[in-house]
């Protein structure tokens, strides 16, 4: 894919979010800075917004009204207008590792290690629920950790996935689990050689009519001190509890870190990487990855534009808009 | 049977009364021997008086693949270098540690770390041995490693229990630093334990009964004179030394069976194999092994270094932290050194995968306990944590520390041939201030 344009993003950046129907993205990242920047600039300059005290790993933008997520275990609301910042949540005891916004953009999703999701008012930053549905160890007795969450188009639910591969539905309105699924070959154990862990599921995603949940993460791997693993993915219809599709890539190694589905249902998108990165469009109806594009940088987070034409990406070292067309 | 360390006995009129008294009350000891599952000698106050004086122990909590300083007691957060984990305070005014180990930061009046180790080799297997033993081999001579000096050094001449015990159950860096006694000979090799917490092949063979065995013992012995008779031979001496051990070693079996510790015990070192490799090692320095290396591998996290890192270090800082515990309230502690070491730290840099790769250039040790100045930190890296801005540490600086603080005279020779071999390398000085 063409490069747009680009930007560093001062090192690795986790989190991203766009402003709906402009070139204006907010990142975060690895100095604990909340960026935003304007791409219809001639030469876009990152200007922080403000900072946590730790790698800012979770964005989410409703309306003037951002709200991002850190290691440090706190959500901070900025009014991204006014360019500072509004409210702080001691959210967490432990890392943030994802926010996620409704589609109706009046609820905030938060997931972290201390396995909890925790639904938020946007408005005034109410605690609406807490979720608990994930183990805080692992089988083998350390620390899990509670990667990935979304909601569904509808905002009726939300879905979270761990470690270990555990994923649960969720009813956001009652704030109970509804179904919970299982994708246990994102997890790696290494009994012999290495006797820890590696892997989990970093993506998730649910398709636009909202029946099936996607999981994205890194298959088995041998040598688990590198990211040496096929991309792989699952696809569940989630009421059923059924796996669809289970698939790994042979081309790209390391994680899926971030999906998004064609707003007509008719692919799925991955980004990921290990050293390198990548973009992996997989076919829904052939179950076939149909398109293999390496990325200048390990993908973090992305968001595709109205008209599915250009990319706006985060990863290891840059911001990138790229051309999904070319 | 004598229960002397060797080569420590002085002389003096009152270090004789001394070693008579204990001579008398090995005697007595005896009777433990008999079922090595009995932990509780120390409760003998005048046996355990001796002990305590003479029977200094080390467990090396052997970090392999090479944990990072900054996720653990170097740490630098908000440097650029720094990761994600935040530094916390520990009992010790001044001194700041990962907050990945609150236990130990309550635990600081324990340990000494040593911040600025510069052992300049980034090579697993070459690090390995390096830090294994202190000092490189030299191409016709290889050394003993830490274990087997200490073996040597603090084992009991006709110990009923191993000299060198090492746990070391992943596969991976197991060939890397394997337990080796070097020139010292078999006699003070270890007792290697990688797939079973219960040594392997310990047990008489359920066809022979007691006797049997015992004659079969003798009839070995017998004709093993008969064949070093005229032949001067330092190996045929090891070999039968070992060979003298083994029904001791052989009594020995249950020590490792950590099943028969209280569940309160159990509990509080965890479920985890290195939980129970390191109740294990209590088990066994209670009970007279000098020295016990417990191997929790594998750190080498060239990918996703604080996630590994985040799974790791919990672990350690729970099980090193029980460890100390149980040592302290066993009367243990302030005659056993417990050491966590790596062959190396890991880089300042972070790599596109989120890793930290080889780095031997600044990194951290620790030292806990017997002879050690609790308390304290030694040398100190730059902001950055990329290289040491004071108080260089080599990997002989820190062997000569380890000695002095077991009482072992770090310069004595001991003769290959003729031919005299320091214990450290000629000129090195252990450093004083991290000895109390």
């Amino acid at each position: 894919m063409k490069t747009i344009k680009e930007i560093s993003s001062n090192g690795f950046a986790f989190a991203l979010a766009r402003v709906p129907g402009s070139p204006r993205v907010l990142f975060g990242g690895a100095d604990f800075k909340v960026y935003d920047v304007d791409f219809s600039a001639a030469k876009p300059e990152a200007k922080a917004l403000g900072e946590h005290k730790s790698y800012v790993t979770g964005l989410a933008l409703s309306g003037k009204i951002a709200v991002s997520g850190s290691y440090d275990g706190r959500l901070l609301w900025w009014d991204i207008d006014a360019r500072k910042q509004i409210r702080a949540a001691d959210a967490h005891a432990k890392w943030i590792r994802k926010v996620a916004v409704s589609p109706d953009g009046k609820t905030i999703a938060s997931v972290a290690d201390d396995m909890v999701c925790r639904l938020w008012k946007v408005a005034d930053g109410k605690l609406l629920h807490e979720l608990r549905g994930h183990e805080e160890k692992t089988p083998h007795h350390y620390p899990s950790m509670l990667f990935a969450c979304a909601f569904s188009p509808d905002g009726r639910f939300a879905a979270t996935a761990d470690k270990v591969g555990h994923i649960v539905v969720w009813d956001t309105v009652g704030g109970k689990p509804v179904k919970t699924l299982e994708a246990p070959g994102m997890y790696t154990w290494d009994p012999v050689q290495r006797k820890h862990s590696i892997g989990g599921i970093r993506a998730l995603a649910f398709s636009p009519d909202g029946k099936y949940v996607a999981v994205g993460g890194i298959g088995k791997i041998g040598n688990i001190d590198h990211l040496d693993g096929k991309a792989r993915i699952e696809i569940f219809d989630w009421n059923k509890g059924e796996k669809t599709i289970e698939f790994e890539d042979d081309k790209f190694k390391g994680l899926i870190e971030h999906l998004a589905f064609h707003p007509k249902g008719e692919w799925l998108l991955g980004g990921g990487g290990a050293n390198d990165g990548f973009f992996l469009f997989f076919d829904l109806k052939s179950k076939k990855a149909t398109r293999h594009e390496k990325a200048a940088m390990h993908v973090r987070a992305f968001v595709l534009d109205e008209k599915v034409e250009t990319i706006y990406a985060a990863g290891h070292g840059k911001i990138q808009i790229l051309d999904v067309k070319s | 049977m004598s229960h002397l360390r060797r080569s420590h006995f002085c002389g003096s009129p009152m270090h004789a009364l001394d070693r008579r008294g204990f001579l008398g009350l090995a005697a007595g000891a005896a009777a433990f021997a008999a079922d090595m599952t009995q932990l509780n000698v120390l409760q003998h106050p005048l046996l355990a008086g001796e002990m305590k004086k003479q029977q200094k122990r080390c467990i090396l909590l052997w970090l392999a693949g090479g944990a990072s300083q900054l996720e653990t007691w170097d740490p630098k957060p908000g440097a650029p270098t720094g990761g994600p984990f935040r530094a916390i305070p520990t009992s010790v005014p001044g001194i700041h540690i990962s907050e990945l180990m609150p236990e130990m930061a309550k635990r600081m009046k324990h340990t000494c770390i040593v911040r600025s180790l510069n052992t300049r080799n980034g090579d697993h297997g070459g690090a390995a041995q390096l830090m294994m033993r202190g000092r490189r081999d030299e191409a016709n001579l290889k050394y003993p490693d830490l274990g087997a000096v200490l073996a040597r050094e603090l084992g009991q001449a006709d110990s009923q229990v191993p000299d060198y015990v090492s746990f070391y159950f992943a596969t991976e860096g197991r060939g890397s630093a394997p337990g080796s006694a070097g020139f010292l000979g078999s006699r003070y090799a270890p007792m290697e334990l990688y797939t079973s917490m219960i040594p392997e092949n310990i047990r008489r063979l359920d066809g022979i009964d007691d006797l049997d065995h015992k004659r079969r013992g003798e009839l070995r012995e017998s004709l093993s004179k008969q064949f070093a008779k005229g032949r001067a031979s330092s190996s045929l001496g090891s070999h039968g030394e070992a060979y003298q051990r083994v029904r001791g070693l052989m009594a020995s079996e249950k020590l490792f069976d950590v099943s028969r510790e209280p569940q309160k015990i159990r509990e509080k070192y965890g479920p985890t194999l290195f939980g129970e490799q390191a109740l294990a090692a209590r088990r066994l320095i209670e009970a007279g092994v000098p020295f016990v290396r417990v191997g929790r591998a594998w750190w080498d996290s060239h990918g996703e270094n604080f996630e590994t890192h985040r799974e790791l270090v919990p672990e350690l800082d729970h099980v090193m932290s029980a460890l100390l515990d149980d040592l302290e309230q066993r009367g243990l502690l302030e005659h056993t050194l417990v050491i966590t070491l790596s062959e190396f730290g890991r880089t300042p840099g972070i790599n596109a995968s989120l890793g930290r790769d080889h780095f031997a250039s600044a990194w951290s040790a620790t030292l806990s306990g017997c002879g050690i100045q609790g308390g304290s930190v030694y040398g100190k890296t730059d902001a950055k944590g990329e290289r040491v801005a004071d108080g260089e540490v080599g990997a002989a600086e820190l062997f000569a520390t380890i000695y002095r603080a077991l009482g072992i005279n770090h310069q004595k020779n001991y003769h290959v041939g003729s031919r005299p071999v320091p214990l450290t390398e000629p000129g090195t000085k252990p450093i004083k201030a991290l000895l109390a």
